[in-house]
């Protein structure tokens, strides 16, 4: 077992922390007030080459490995103060370009990835629908087979992207009878299919420069080519990119703790109380030890997770895990981030609350820490 | 013999040879050496010759060829490299200006001999040593030549002129120049004439602490009061606050004033180094944490836009 | 059009440079190494004029095993092509840099060679003068601007308060200042492509050197520092010490 990191994951690393700090920092307190998605910024993600990380060279990415792929995350969400445009990346990135890389036929990926790793093209996952959150599967939206293609009828919600995308990876129930792991097929659909509209954005209390939305399919005629990965493949194909989320969306968070705590390691030896440092107060040292302890952890969980994502088998595991400690670790070290900035971690202009903010979605969205739990029970056989 | 190459811009000896002079005449004294200097050019430069004599120069080798105008830093290295072997000096010193750093090293392979760059101090210890920043001023660094001659470059503001009347004895010499590969065809001042500040002897700073580039009219006009060139670390410049000229710093220039005023400069590591060679420090500042306090002389705590004004107040009061 | 770039593998910025007990030398350890910031801009043209015209750029550099980090980290800029000129230690007398340099890069083809104004931790500016010298080429140092046409280019200096447009004869070598470009970022296909380059390792017998640092020390500790808390009320007496202890007004 060796943990140190390559000479290339070492390059990739800082060069994206100094991408990040020099690009991807500028009026953001205005961007987060007014819910602005920075495209342009996320143009300049595209060249940098965050949103094709993995994705082979022939095909416009790096060619990461899943561990180097979690450390570049990792890199973004320490550097990138933007937790919103560091969230539209991820969720472009796991659950819409990686499955395409891993099942999509040559003609759609070559026809998809160079553009969504470029940048140019933007796309969203429509899986979660108004009546099921963490019960995916249950959905409404159906897919129905005819003459040149499939019928489409649904509306999805919380769909991060949705307003902003230009392609959308739609899941919809094809064949009802077929059970939960085979009813549900995947297609790629294109905005200006007709039928295809946006529905409402949605205001939220952090990752406010994500767009989301609600997305509405009525009548819409899909080519049997927009099928991903064959008819039925829909559970097989979600299941796996929300492994991807669970343990890449971890590293984010881990880049994002590390910020913090540093953050609070500088606030607490400037700020002074009772003529000396609030550092030199165990009650402030304790907290940001703690930080360090669950930052450690929280990597450690992440990089496991991440060299068993190649590999594909026997990762929920590990990703359900990594999902529930490191965005519990998030939350808490956001939080006491801002106790220890006080009065001032209070304000805006401090810049600790927005993280605080981003950081609740963590424990709700590519399923609910209970759903993960669920999942761990079970497999224990509980 | 010790020969200094005088630095001639548009038609007028730069101030860094009066330094020059004094340095060469104070390490020919140290060694029992005569000092000369020589001056090139397409023409007029006996008048120059006489500025020498102020410093104590003895001697000035006149050198005039159509083919050293308009200014080329190959023909002019060919010609200084042709006066070092007809004179046999055995020490060679110009003016770490932009054009002696750019000649130097030309001169230095023409004759296949050592250069030693931007010295602040030479002296004789049983040879030459020749005493250099580097790093941009972290550390400093002692030099001995294994070459005769040896060459050098002297940091502008290193040595205090010293005025010493001498006979300056005027002496044509003829060189052949080759065609020049690289020729300087115009000056395009961006500054408006500003002092420079790697020349300036005293410079007001200003870092991210004055906020913005409308903040700059008191440093200005305390720089005017002083006489002073106005300077900015980094961020400043990279912000376009200031033109990149007055960026100084290890990534920019570095300077060696006899005062510098640090106005809402935290002092980052790479400023530091960059005005570490100045004589006296007066740092403005509101964080008493502040670096910059380390390495000022005199630290000021307070808001730059409360101190600064008075600053200039009390220097006007007391210049009268 | 084939380019050399000569860079240079120095401490990072932020490094606080430790001399040695007795001043012998430098300590290397703990030292974050960098390509030397105005290398970047040199490579960053390169890039340019190559994207513009075709032809490779191709990164040179001097110094033991250590410094293909540093190269890698310049053919992740974009880069084709890398040599290291092997040594144990990088000189310390910029004329052996120069003349190993120009031994290396002669009869390669080479339309232009670029390099830093200086390097960040000698602070010499003395190769790119002396290289040219060396090949019988051009050379224009500290540039800011810079334009190529056919066997002549055009460039901007910078010197004391602003600059010099110079003409000159191809080819040349470029010391390439700060504002000349704005350096690309590294990409994450630059990085992995720049992993598969293979660095051509050439053994040079190097000069003698004819120079030798001696010693190297911290910079003299100045007089006492003094304090002021009381803001703008403490400027009247500063004044006055500057006038009348210092002397420096």
């Amino acid at each position: 077992m060796n943990f140190a990191l390559t000479e290339d994951q070492e390059m990739l690393r800082d060069e994206i922390v100094h991408f990040a700090r020099q690009e991807l920092n500028k009026d953001i307190i205005e961007r987060d007030r007014n819910q602005q998605f920075p495209r342009d910024l996320w143009l300049k993600c595209g060249e940098m080459g965050l949103q094709g990380l993995p994705v082979p060279e022939e095909y416009g990415g790096a060619g990461l490995d899943a561990l180097s792929t979690a450390i570049a995350i990792e890199a973004l969400g320490y550097g990138c103060e933007d937790g919103g445009l560091s969230f539209s990346i991820c969720a472009h990135l796991l659950a819409c370009v990686i499955p395409i890389m891993n099942h999509g036929t040559e003609e759609q990926k070559r026809k998809y990835l160079p553009k969504l790793c470029s940048g140019e093209l933007i796309a969203v996952n429509a899986m979660s629908e108004p009546g099921t959150g963490s019960d995916a599967f249950n959905m409404k939206t159906r897919a129905i087979k005819e003459e040149g293609g499939y019928r489409v009828n649904g509306t999805k919600i919380w769909s991060t992207n949705g307003p902003v995308a230009d392609i959308a990876l739609l899941y919809a129930v094809t064949d009802p009878g077929k059970g939960i792991s085979g009813s549900t097929s995947a297609f790629i659909v294109e905005k200006e299919t007709p039928g295809f509209s946006p529905g409402q954005k949605f205001e939220k209390m952090g990752l406010r420069t994500s767009p989301i939305g609600e997305m509405v399919f009525e009548d819409m005629l899909v080519p049997e080519s927009a099928l991903l990965g064959g008819e039925g493949a829909g559970f097989v194909l979600f299941n796996q990119s929300m492994e991807w989320e669970r343990v890449c969306i971890g590293a984010k968070h881990c880049g994002t703790m590390r910020r913090l705590m540093e953050k609070s390691v500088s606030y607490s030896k400037e700020r002074e109380s009772f003529g000396q440092p609030i550092s030199k107060y165990e009650a402030v040292s304790n907290k940001i030890a703690d930080m360090k302890m669950r930052l450690e952890g929280a990597r450690l969980l992440t990089y496991q997770g991440a060299t068993r994502l190649d590999k594909a088998r026997d990762v929920a595991i590990d990703a359900s895990m990594t999902k529930i400690f490191v965005s519990e670790a998030l939350v808490q070290t956001a939080l006491d981030t801002v106790q220890i900035y006080g009065g001032n971690g209070f304000t805006t202009d401090y810049e600790v609350e927005r993280t605080l903010r981003d950081s609740i979605g963590g424990k709700i969205y590519s399923g609910t820490n209970e759903i993960q739990k669920k999942i761990l029970g079970n497999w224990l056989g509980l | 013999m010790i020969l200094i190459i005088s630095d001639i811009q548009e038609g007028k000896l730069r101030s860094v040879n009066a330094e020059v002079y004094t340095a060469a005449v104070a390490l020919g004294k140290e060694t029992g050496q005569p000092v000369a200097t020589v001056l090139l050019g397409a023409s007029g430069l006996k008048e120059l010759a006489a500025t020498a004599g102020n410093y104590g120069v003895e001697k000035a080798i006149v050198v005039e060829d159509a083919g050293l105008a308009p200014f080329s830093p190959d023909a002019y290295a060919a010609a200084i490299a042709h006066v070092i072997r007809e004179t046999g000096a055995s020490v060679v010193l110009m003016g770490a200006t932009f054009t002696g750093k750019d000649v130097m090293p030309r001169v230095a392979q023409h004759l296949d001999v050592a250069l030693v760059q931007d010295v602040i101090n030479v002296r004789d210890e049983g040879g030459l040593v020749f005493t250099r920043p580097m790093y941009a001023g972290k550390v400093h660094a002692d030099v001995r030549v294994q070459t005769s001659p040896a060459l050098a470059t002297i940091r502008p503001k290193s040595y205090k002129p010293a005025e010493q009347a001498a006979d300056v004895a005027v002496e044509p010499m003829s060189v052949s120049v080759p065609a020049a590969k690289v020729q300087v065809v115009a000056y395009e001042g961006s500054s408006n004439g500003k002092l420079d500040v790697t020349e300036a002897d005293i410079i007001v700073s200003g870092g991210r602490g004055m906020q913005g580039a409308d903040k700059w009219g008191m440093l200005e006009e305390l720089a005017d009061l002083l006489g002073a060139a106005t300077g900015c670390s980094r961020p400043v410049s990279d912000d376009g606050w200031r033109p990149h000229e007055e960026h100084i710093g290890q990534t920019g220039k570095t300077v060696s004033p006899d005062l510098y005023i640090a106005c809402g400069i935290s002092g980052a590591i790479q400023h530091v180094a960059g005005v570490s060679s100045s004589k006296f420090i007066v740092a403005v500042n509101k964080d008493p944490e502040a670096p910059i306090f380390k390495v000022a002389d005199y630290g000021i705590v307070g808001d730059v836009f409360d101190v600064v004004p008075v600053i200039t107040e009390e220097i006007r009061k007391v210049k009268g | 059009m084939n380019i050399a770039v000569c860079i240079k593998q120095t401490p990072d910025t932020t490094t606080r440079i430790q001399v040695a007990d007795g001043g012998g030398e430098i300590v290397d350890d703990g030292i974050q190494w960098i390509i030397s910031p105005y290398d970047e801009f040199a490579i960053e043209e390169a890039l340019k004029l190559t994207e513009a015209n075709g032809g490779e750029v191709t990164i040179v550099s001097m110094g033991p095993a250590r410094v293909e980090k540093t190269i890698r980290e310049a053919l992740a800029m974009g880069a084709q092509k890398a040599i290291r000129i092997d040594c144990e230690s990088i000189p310390n007398d910029p004329g052996v840099t120069a003349k190993v340099l120009a031994e290396v890069l002669r009869g390669r083809g080479f339309d232009l060679i670029f390099t830093g104004r200086q390097a960040i931790d000698g602070d010499q500016a003395q190769v790119p003068g002396r290289l040219a010298h060396l090949l019988d080429w051009a050379c224009v140092s500290v540039v800011i601007d810079l334009a190529i046409d056919g066997d002549k280019g055009t460039a901007l200096r910078e010197v004391e308060g602003g600059s010099e447009r110079v003409h000159f004869t191809m080819p040349a070598v470029i010391g390439a200042n700060r504002h000349l470009n704005e350096p690309r970022y590294r990409n994450m296909r630059g990085i992995m492509k720049a992993k598969r380059i293979p660095i051509e390792v050439v053994q040079v017998d190097a000069p003698a050197p004819q120079l030798e640092i001696t010693s190297y020390s911290y910079p003299p500790q100045k007089g006492e520092r003094k304090l002021f808390e009381n803001g703008a009320s403490d400027v009247a007496e500063v004044v006055r010490l500057l006038r009348e202890e210092a002397q420096v007004i």
